[in-house]
């Protein structure tokens, strides 16, 4: 609301002006001074004389008059009639709303001014004339814009309900419906009354609009313009004037949206596309020289990984959404890394490309993957060039929805060839032969005719399998799914599934993070599992013995609820996911678990291996199973 | 796509037909003898000799239908009526002045364009910072201050006081090129200004908008350089939107370069109209309307099929 001061005031200044003017001791608008024409600013006219000698500063507040008693009073008559019409329109539709709004849209087939022009031609220039063409004008307006908020409520639950209750709907739109349209109808008001400022003085200006001696802006300007050489400062006045109220009226407009919908304040932009980091990467640990010459296999080893909450001053700044993540791949593996929505399996695969949303950031942990050429870098501590060159190479990314992951209006080719042309010097007619081929490979039929088509004339298999296409172009080392499958229907599901197996037999150098929350797919694809829960590993190991025997109740839970033929019963899991900012003190899957002891609520549970390649976080691991 | 172009040129006929019909019932609308009201002059009466005359010339003694058909037959056979002032056709100045009024309009949309993308981009990228800012206001600033305005302070200031220019006018591009285009600047130019703010907003709201989606990240998750990123899978998904309302703003233009051509004493078809308007030349004024309003909404059908070009998934919606 405090946004709203600034323009209400000043508009609340010019309307104490406007209706105090005959009170206010200045000057006769009328009265001429033929010999003092074009005098400067004095004491007794501060603003100066005009081309009779009137005194300008009073004819400037007469025409503000003029121009807001015709653009006010036609912006409300055009709302009550346009409002009356929507609503009409809207609640009846049907027969109702062709006749109603409609009708009122034919006046937008014409150009506004000249629809004006039009009624001045018919009725001549004056007062009444404007009001009528302005309010035609702007009926067609209010309109639309109360037809389709009325269209919105009226689909809600408590109009649905009065009309059961058979209250008349006359009633139904007076009372209810007008209450509801009323905020997009003032935002609407304050933006049609600046719009008719702008015809009304355009007309006067050409001497079509106001007649004199009545003053007004236009009629001002255009006199100015005569005596431009003479008197410039008379061209002024006028013109500040009604920019200013015109600017004052479209500030309130702007100004209302936001208050009225806040929902509509823009996003911030995009960080990554900035060169120059607006922040410096956080202070981490360094790699650990030791750690790494222990694990010469490892592809991607993620140690210690927090993700946090990253907006300066924003609410729940530094909430933390990724708690001290770990886990690694080896060259040719699959990993599958499993959890509810919310668990952050998802922020971390991003986390690793750079991917993250602007509004988190790493705070902790490093991430050292083993590039082609042997050296070892922390993908956590890469900014978005070393990013770049990684991403789409040696790092590939598959998503979730792949018809929002695709662009729009590219053809799949180029989008595939584009990837291609990145990363390696070739020609465009071999990407493109090749981008053909990858089709082809990834099981999309007829490829060649494929490769010219748009993403929204594929299946929603096929263009999963375009994605894979694209991430695979490159043949990476490090291949990184998100839930690849979940939008899909299960035949083509294990179609997907296959395909990327298949993959991996062509490519057996690389190494794959399958996100999913399906425990069904990781029996399928997967060499090892990673459990996430509430932002943290709780169990890591290979897929056969961590199904075998579960060693941390989550997971075995996870376990439980899967719909298996031979199940005796389905067990859900009580509770829901701790909010992040709300952690527990102690296990986060404690307020869950069937197994929770004292001790599991004071401390966070320490990591423990019951057996070697096999990690969990649970005091009580011994007993779960 | 032909099935959608067909869809919306029938769209775009039926249109046409209504402001046609509009525009001769609006002058049957009006209560009274519409002679009578033409020939009137604030409270004076009309001279009855004068009413009997113009009710001869525009066919009112004529049963309505008649004079309906009279004139739906006039605008297909491009006859668009006589002037009351000297009797020249309409048509004719027409056709001569029309081109001047489209020049003004393109090259304002050109200029538009040309700084007000960029604009626009450059504050979505900056998005709350001071650049942001400074565009937002310059933009809020140009959408207030209305053409007339602008064009008066430009002559003010380049013509009188700096001398660097004519104060306005018009010479055929054959007799003298560099001059005609720097006649043509200033009214374009001017209109540029208004129309540079809503290109700028709308390509600010629409790159913000683009940069959210999924596209984008896997754009970058497929390692594009950040320029390329900007170029093909932001601006190029940004500017479908924004071009549309261009095209939106150029339709209104069309009859709305009244003023900007009335400062600059620009002959366009304009400026025709408001002198037409002043005499309440009727037919000079229906003629100059009707064929502005079918370029209107016969341009609002090239934006739509545009539109379904650049965004391939349009025209299957239909």
């Amino acid at each position: 609301m405090r946004k709203l001061i600034l323009p209400v005031s000043i508009l609340a200044v010019i309307l104490a002006l406007v209706v105090l003017a005959p009170v206010l001791p200045l000057a006769d608008e009328r009265a001429m001074d033929i010999p003092h024409r074009f005098a400067g600013p004095s004491m007794a006219h501060w603003l100066g004389q005009d081309e009779f000698g009137r005194d300008v500063l009073t004819r400037l507040i007469y025409g503000a008059r003029a121009s807001l008693s015709i653009a006010i009073g036609s912006a409300l008559a055009a709302a009550l009639i346009g409002t009356a019409l929507g609503l009409l329109g809207g609640y009846f539709r049907g027969i109702v709303e062709i006749f109603t709004v409609r009708a009122a849209e034919i006046v937008l087939c014409l150009p506004p001014l000249l629809l004006a022009l039009l009624v001045v031609t018919i009725f001549g220039a004056g007062f009444w004339p404007l009001i009528l063409a302005l309010t035609l004008l702007y009926t067609p307006n209010y309109a639309r814009v109360v037809y389709a908020a009325t269209l919105q409520v009226r689909a809600l639950d408590f109009v649905t309900a009065q009309r059961a209750l058979g209250t008349h709907p006359l009633q139904i739109v007076v009372r209810t419906m007008l209450p509801n349209v009323l905020p997009p109808l003032v935002v609407q008001i304050s933006l049609v009354i600046a719009s008719a400022i702008v015809i009304e003085s355009g007309l006067s200006f050409l001497g079509l609009g106001v007649v004199p001696p009545t003053p007004s802006w236009g009629l001002m300007i255009r006199a100015a313009r005569g005596a431009m050489e003479q008197a410039p400062l008379l061209l002024l006045w006028p013109s500040v004037a009604l920019a200013g109220t015109i600017l004052t009226f479209n500030l309130l407009c702007d100004r209302l949206q936001s208050v009225l919908d806040p929902r509509a304040v823009p996003a911030g932009g995009a960080i990554w596309l900035r060169r120059r980091r607006t922040a410096p990467p956080a202070p981490r640990t360094a790699p650990d020289e030791d750690a790494r010459n222990d694990a010469p296999a490892d592809l991607l080893s993620i140690a210690g990984l927090t993700i946090a909450l990253d907006r300066p001053g924003g609410i729940g700044s530094g909430m933390e959404l990724v708690r001290g993540v770990g886990f690694a791949v080896r060259t040719g593996e699959t990993l599958a890394l499993v959890g509810e929505s919310g668990s952050g399996k998802t922020l971390t695969s991003l986390a690793v490309t750079g991917l993250l949303p602007d509004v988190l950031g790493v705070t902790g942990g490093t991430a050292t993957y083993r590039r082609r050429d042997g050296a070892v870098v922390d993908l956590l501590a890469q900014d978005e060039d070393g990013h770049r060159r990684l991403r789409g190479d040696e790092i590939s990314m598959v998503f979730q929805d792949a018809s929002a992951a695709l662009n729009p209006v590219h053809r799949i080719g180029d989008q595939l060839t584009e990837v291609i042309l990145a990363h390696r010097a070739i020609g465009r007619a071999a990407a493109k032969r090749e981008a053909v081929e990858l089709l082809g490979r990834v099981g999309i039929p007829d490829a060649e005719r494929r490769a010219r088509a748009y993403p929204h004339e594929l299946s929603g298999g096929q263009r999963q399998r375009a994605m894979i296409a694209i991430a695979v172009a490159n043949q990476p080392k490090l291949l990184l799914a998100d839930e690849p499958t979940t939008a899909l229907d299960p035949t083509i599901q294990a179609q997907i599934l296959a395909l990327i197996a298949g993959l991996k037999r062509d490519n057996p150098e690389m190494g794959v993070v399958f996100v999913t929350h399906n425990l069904a797919v990781v029996a399928e694809i997967a060499d090892r599992v990673c459990v996430m829960y509430a932002g943290e590993v709780v169990e890591e190991g290979p897929v056969a013995t961590v199904f075998a025997r579960p060693r941390h109740p989550y997971t075995a839970a996870l376990i439980g609820s899967v719909p298996e033929g031979d199940a005796e019963r389905l067990v859900a899991i009580p509770g829901t996911v701790p909010a992040p900012g709300h952690m527990p003190p102690g296990c986060s899957f404690a307020p869950r678990c069937d197994h929770a002891v004292a001790a599991c609520r004071e401390a966070p549970p320490p990591e423990f291996s019951p057996e070697p390649g096999r990690r969990t976080r649970c005091l009580r691991f011994e007993e779960v199973t | 796509m032909l099935r959608y172009i067909t869809y919306r040129s029938l769209v775009a006929v039926f249109l046409v037909w209504i402001v046609v019909t509009l525009v001769f019932l609006l002058l049957h609308l009006v209560p009274g003898d519409p002679a009578e009201v033409l020939l009137s002059q604030g409270s004076t009466a009309a001279d009855p000799q004068a009413v009997a005359n113009l009710r001869q010339r525009l066919g009112l003694d004529d049963p309505l239908w008649l004079q309906y058909a009279h004139h739906i037959g006039g605008i297909l056979t491009g006859d668009l009526g006589t002037s009351f002032r000297d009797g020249a056709p309409v048509a004719g100045q027409i056709v001569q002045r029309l081109p001047r009024t489209l020049e003004v309009i393109v090259t304002a949309a050109l200029i538009a364009v040309l700084f007000g993308v960029p604009a626009g981009t450059l504050a979505a990228v900056r998005a709350g910072g001071w650049i942001d800012n400074v565009i937002s206001f310059l933009s809020s600033l140009a959408l207030s201050t209305p053409v007339f305005v602008v064009g008066s302070v430009v002559i003010l200031i380049f013509a009188q006081e700096l001398r660097l220019v004519p104060a306005g006018g018009y010479v055929p591009f054959a007799v003298d090129p560099a001059r005609h285009v720097l006649l043509l600047l200033m009214p374009a130019g001017t209109v540029a200004l208004a129309l540079w703010a809503v290109v700028a907003r709308m390509s600010r709201g629409s790159v913000l908008d683009v940069l959210e989606r999924d596209y984008v990240r896997t754009a970058r998750a497929k390692g594009l350089k950040r320029r390329r990123i900007l170029r093909r899978h932001v601006v190029r998904n940004a500017m479908i939107p924004v071009l549309t309302v261009l095209g939106l703003e150029m339709g209104t233009l069309i009859g709305g370069t009244v003023l900007v051509e009335f400062v600059f004493n620009w002959p366009g078809l304009s400026g025709y109209l408001v002198s037409a308007v002043d005499a309440r030349d009727y037919p000079e004024v229906v003629g100059i309307v009707m064929v502005i309003s079918i370029l209107f909404v016969f341009l609002n059908l090239v934006v739509d099929i545009v539109y379904a070009v650049l965004d391939p998934r349009i025209s299957l919606s239909r």
